[in-house]
């Protein structure tokens, strides 16, 4: 989807040192729940033996797709791209907290805030871009690691990194029909097969980024059930009050009391 | 014996005479219920936006989302009406609880022997077939009618509770939100699929003419009454001969007494 702005992440994993100022601004920015975090360091831990080792921090949240797989599942509309910023973002006020859109995206990037009942997950701050403003896990990078920016704009921040990078990686998942084209761009990303999503703050992670997109519930309920069910019980009826209607038409009225 | 070998002097007689069949307060209600489906109906289709599903065209989707402004606006004002209908029809439940729906569950919906073979007969009848037999008599309600009747009670009540299930989004799980929604949707297409015979019957189908009438005025006549419901008729005609009965009683009695007090 071409939108008017194309904002993406631009994350320097070189110049991450994990001291997770971007996950303690995000919290204060977004009033993210205690026990949650929009934003997420991954510690690669040590990789190699010695003397050629290596380590690296990799900083990730949602990528906010150009296709995104989580908006594919929302049932009432509540999770959809913007179509002029392109952020992918949710309308709490809409959502039911179902968590179909959590088990599709392949990122790990949502969580489930029980207390409101609704789904939450990076919004790139869209309060502070509407004033000018970095998102605040940008705005405070001390190493600067994080970068934010227009990409349909050359001039902005990240587009000159990009254009200035050794190494771009994608953590692009292509599965399920869809092809999610994220849009955090990683420089200097050493290995990509051990980067891990992990689903709330404080927890192991679970799985390798990106993740299949999970579709079971949402497919074993309405794909499997609901519409075929649906579908035969209407088809049956319109098709018996459709005959019957023929043959009243065919036959003519009849006065049938005489 | 059948309601075709009636002579016609007779058949004129009991299709000018008006029984009731529907008070008002059902009426009433029937009609909200209309109104109310309509508008949760359309609502509600275009509430379903998810493109994996492609369940509803999107030009229907960006209709009533322009026209509200936005989801959320469209999802309250469909759980607004959606409450205010879960009100409505459970205040009227409730209050003729023991008047009206007791009496109605245990006298009107339930099946019996000849509510069976009809169910068996009438339909091949529709067709154009076995035009030779006879049916067997019915109820206030036929046997199709009281069959449509559980799916709407069992549906109405499915919706009734999936529904705030999923407005009172923080009280629930999301896996009970989960599987809310689909079974939400089963239940109300399950009533949409027999309304297209139930309207179909009501308002288009010839021979079932009055009933669509009877909720406007309640009204039915006694012609139509004995046609098709003839179980209900013999018990309203017996009713009203032992009303009659007791009535020339009293009548009886008070000039009886009238006379020996005459005779003092
Ligand atoms: S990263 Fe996940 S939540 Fe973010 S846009 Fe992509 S699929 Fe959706
Ligand atoms: S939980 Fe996700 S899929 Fe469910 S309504 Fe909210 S945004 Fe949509």
């Amino acid at each position: 989807m071409a939108t008017k702005n194309h904002y993406a992440f631009v994350i320097d994993v070189a110049r991450c040192i994990d001291c997770r100022a971007c996950l303690v601004a995000c919290s204060v920015e977004n009033n993210v729940p205690m026990d949650h975090t929009r934003i997420w360091v991954y510690d690669q831990g040590l990789q190699g033996t010695w003397p050629d080792l290596s380590r690296a921090f990799v900083p990730y949240n949602c990528m906010h797709c150009d296709n995104p797989p989580c908006t594919e599942v929302c049932v009432s509309g509540a999770t959809y791209k913007d179509a002029t910023s392109g952020l992918v973002l949710v309308d709490q006020e809409a959502c039911i907290g179902c968590g179909y859109c959590v088990a599709a995206c392949p990122y790990g990037a949502r969580y489930i805030d029980q207390s409101r009942g609704v789904v939450d997950k990076c919004t790139a701050c869209v309060q502070r871009l509407e004033v000018g403003l970095q998102p605040a896990c940008v705005a405070t990078c001390v190493g600067k690691s994080r970068l934010f920016g227009d990409l349909n704009d050359p001039t902005s921040e990240a587009s000159l990194a990009l254009k200035n990078a050794m190494s771009v990686t994608r953590l692009d998942y292509e599965g399920n029909g869809m092809d999610a084209d994220p849009n955090i761009f990683y420089l200097n990303l050493p290995d990509t097969s051990s980067i891990k999503a992990s689903d709330t703050f404080g927890q192991v992670p679970q799985s390798t980024l990106p993740r299949p997109s999970q579709y079971t519930l949402s497919e074993a309920g309405w794909k499997k059930v609901a519409i075929p069910l649906v579908a035969v019980a209407m088809g049956a009826t319109f098709l018996a009050q459709a005959i019957f209607f023929t043959k009243q038409l065919i036959e003519g009225e009849k006065d049938f009391e005489d | 014996m059948s309601h075709k070998n009636i002579p016609l002097p007779e058949r004129q007689r009991l299709r000018q005479k008006m029984i009731k069949k529907h008070n008002l307060a059902n009426i009433l209600t029937h009609w909200f219920n209309v109104a109310s489906w309509l508008l949760l109906l359309s609502t509600g289709i275009a509430i379903i936006s998810s493109p994996r599903l492609g369940i509803t065209p999107i030009w229907w989707q960006e209709m009533f989302r322009n026209l509200f402004g936005s989801d959320a606006n469209l999802i309250r004002f469909h759980y607004t009406i959606g409450f205010l209908w879960i009100f409505v029809i459970l205040f009227n439940v409730l209050i003729g609880f023991r008047k009206y729906f007791v009496p109605f569950a245990s006298h009107r919906m339930l099946l019996d022997k000849d509510d069976i073979d009809w169910m068996m007969i009438k339909p091949l009848q529709m067709l154009g077939f076995r035009k030779d037999k006879e049916l067997p008599p019915q109820d206030a309600y036929n046997a199709g009618q009281k069959i449509y009747s559980y799916f709407v009670v069992l549906c109405t009540i499915g919706i009734m509770i999936t529904g705030p299930v999923m407005v009172f989004k923080s009280l629930f799980p999301p896996i009970v939100k989960q599987i809310a929604q689909p079974i939400h949707f089963i239940c109300v297409f399950v009533i949409v699929a027999w309304l297209f015979i139930h309207v179909y019957m009501g308002a288009i189908f010839p021979e079932e003419k009055e009933a669509f009438f009877s909720m406007f005025s309640g009204k039915v006549s006694a012609w139509y009454a004995r046609a098709h419901h003839e179980k209900w008729y013999n018990q309203m005609l017996k009713e009203e001969m032992e009303w009659q009965d007791n009535v020339e009683k009293e009548v009886l009695e008070s000039t009886h007494l009238e006379k020996t007090s005459g005779a003092d």
